[in-house]
């Protein structure tokens, strides 16, 4: 009889053991086999000697900048069909304040050019970035604006005057309530947006609107545009 | 024949035991809380009354197009003050000018003007060309919408998930009656019960009294379950006994095949973050955050500055929010567990998957928009990856004549059989363990 009654409780206790905690990963077999010898980012054993919280992953130097993508060349036709090319003004030092948004709209123009694989990868990256907050036609409709109170209708009139460079410029370093997402979106990322949205807007970059200038004035632009850059950015520092 | 009626009784006495018992599990599921079926009213007058249909369309449009960015029809501050009484404290013909260029208002020295931009920060209104037609539209449409606006935020339902006020009242009074109709059966049922039992005391007092009740009889009415008897019989200790050996079985062969496969594994979370929340009611995509899944090998865990896009508005007050906060005054990383592991001697590449391949996320992680706490649904075995790599068949890109060409030798070899990743070389060993 008794060890019957030993028994059975053993088998509900074995039962009952078939719940597995969900916080146990569970056993590994030679797990020295499994684990990287070299630092991956996410995949730590132990805390790094030497770089600061015990990290693997450590922050740039100061004041880096990003070579990738930093001055891409792009080509497109122009009206004539014949083959142009832009460059890309990557003005890393227009400030974020409102004098520096200003700026952007004057002095950066859209590189890329409007064409169905531009708008298709704007769209995407727009629904990837955007929809949540503004909405997938922009009318500030998202899920999230229902919480985030203040969400742009990029349809409404106060913005139907917005160029490429003020959107680029709004995107990259935010403006009110919009917090900044150039960490997320690479530069050609953006302007793959601005075109979206200029689309959403219902007005794409035509003939009227302010066109690239020719290589022979790229340059002189630039410079003109890195120039003033650079003397609000001092303002600012004094 | 008195004794079989109290046997039958007895037995339709535990049949409605068990289904009073049914019912209570029953109760506890349904959710019991009818208190908030309390409908908003209606039918009381609004003091503004309702525009005509085509003011009311055309202010619609003018004030979603243009007013929703800073403005809420409520009370609510949004960036500019709320709309809810805007009549009371300002009339039509100082609003109409305010509308069309308030920095015009402010410099001619309204002191009202002055005071409303300091209070709100110095912020500008954008001044908006409307015609007088359209600023009458306008003002008509907000003073009537800001107080149905008004009705809807105090109404204890409104919160209700974004549900319409309406519909959750409907939900709330048919549960209410199901509640009710519950409550009448498992009365009835508890009547029936009192009355079995006490017919079966009354038969069995009646059939003991009884001086000559046959010997079967008796036995029935006075009988008893020996429950030690029927737990000692052998066919039940010798199920018991098969059925241990066969858990302990199942049990050992279960455990050696599932060394190191963490299916399954959820871990607690530093802070409590909801997928379903984010990536489920508000529709965030994954991509938002996680950066790094259509461009690298990683899919990246989110730095605190994506969280504080949203979160330097949202739910400040909430303790895990908190610990966001905290996270970035001290420059400490979020110890975020991970859940997906690969061994090190996999090689495993999110862009190649998402961007190339065009696969979904839910394919490797399940539904991760209805999991409160990720959990690691695939098993994440070199057969599970295989399996895929053999069944799916490979998109090539189009109006390209080299893969046209390709296609067309395969289907040559191949017999029109698709090509799956497989026949691209998708199970050889180089490509994923070197």
């Amino acid at each position: 009889m008794k060890p019957y009654i030993v028994l059975l409780c053993l088998s509900i206790w074995v039962l009952a053991a078939c719940q597995r905690d969900p916080n146990d990963p569970g056993t590994e077999f030679a797990p020295q086999m499994y684990l990287s010898k070299s630092y991956e980012p996410y995949t730590q054993t132990e805390a790094h000697k030497i770089n600061p919280l015990g990290l693997n992953m450590r922050e740039p130097a100061p004041n880096t900048v990003p070579r990738r993508r930093f001055d891409p060349v792009f080509e497109s036709k122009d009206s004539t069909g014949k083959m142009i090319r832009r460059v890309d003004v990557m003005a890393y030092d227009i400030p974020r304040d409102d004098a520096g948004r200003e700026l952007a709209d004057k002095i950066l123009f859209n590189p890329l050019p409007v064409n169905e694989v531009v708008l298709a990868e704007g769209k995407v990256l727009y629904e990837r970035f955007c929809t949540a907050c503004h909405g997938a036609e922009g009318k500030g409709d998202g899920k999230v604006a229902a919480k985030y109170k203040g969400v742009a209708n990029l349809t409404g009139a106060a913005y139907a005057n917005h160029s490429a460079g003020r959107i680029f410029h709004v995107i990259t370093n935010g403006k009110g309530l919009m917090w900044p997402h150039g960490a997320q979106l690479n530069p050609d990322e953006r302007w793959k947006v601005v075109h979206y949205v200029h689309k959403l807007m219902g007005k794409l970059p035509s003939s009227e609107d302010k066109v690239a200038p020719t290589p022979a004035d790229t340059s002189k632009k630039t410079e003109t545009g890195a120039q003033a850059a650079k003397k609000i950015s001092k303002g600012n520092q004094s | 024949m008195l004794a079989q009626c109290r046997n039958y009784c007895q037995k339709l006495a535990i049949f409605t035991l068990a289904l009073l018992f049914a019912f209570r599990l029953q109760a506890q599921d349904t959710p019991t809380d009818s208190g908030a079926t309390a409908a908003p009213d209606g039918g009381a007058a609004a003091a503004s009354a309702k525009p005509d249909e085509a003011i009311y369309n055309k202010g619609k449009a003018l004030w979603e197009g243009n007013c929703t960015t800073c403005h809420a029809l409520s009370d609510e501050v949004v960036v500019g003050p709320g709309m809810y009484g805007i009549l009371g404290r300002r009339d039509k013909a100082w609003l109409k000018p305010w509308i069309k260029n308030s920095q015009a208002v402010i410099a001619s020295g309204d002191a009202y003007a002055v005071a409303l931009y300091n209070k709100y920060n110095q912020t500008v209104m954008t001044s908006f060309a409307f015609n007088d037609e359209e600023l009458d539209a306008l003002i008509d449409y907000i003073a009537y919408e800001s107080e149905v606006a008004m009705k809807q935020k105090d109404a204890p339902v409104a919160d209700a998930g974004g549900a319409t006020p309406g519909q959750v009242a409907n939900t709330g009074a048919s549960s209410g009656y199901f509640n009710l109709l519950l409550g009448i059966l498992f009365f009835v049922l508890v009547l029936i019960l009192a009355v079995l039992l006490l017919m079966i005391s009354i038969l069995s007092r009646f059939l003991n009294s009884k001086e000559d009740l046959a010997e079967e009889d008796k036995e029935v009415v006075n009988q008893r379950i020996n429950l030690g008897s029927l737990f000692t019989s052998r066919p039940v200790l010798g199920g018991v006994a098969l059925i241990f050996l066969l858990v302990i079985l199942k049990g050992g062969w279960d455990s050696l095949v599932d060394v190191g496969v963490q299916q399954g594994y959820a871990p607690t979370q530093p802070i409590a973050f909801s997928h379903k929340l984010h990536a489920g009611e508000y529709q965030i995509d994954c991509g938002y955050c996680h950066t790094g899944v259509y461009k690298g090998k990683s899919a990246v865990i989110p730095s605190a500055n994506i969280c504080m896009n949203c979160h330097n508005q949202v739910k400040i007050g909430s303790p895990e929010i908190q610990k966001i906060y905290k996270a970035i005054e001290n420059n400490r990383p979020i110890e975020w567990v991970r859940v997906h592991n690969l061994p090190d001697l996999a090689y495993f590449n999110h862009a190649q998957h998402t961007n190339v391949a065009g696969l979904a996320c839910e394919n490797c992680h399940g539904k991760i928009e209805e999991m409160e706490v990720v959990q690691q649904r695939a098993p994440l075995t070199m057969g599970w990856c295989i399996n895929c790599h053999r069944q799916t068949v490979v998109e090539h890109a189009k109006d390209n004549a080299y893969y046209d060409r390709l296609l067309e030798y395969h289907g040559k070899m191949r017999g029109n059989e698709p090509m799956t990743v497989e026949q691209i070389g998708g199970l050889e060993c180089s490509k994923c363990h070197y």
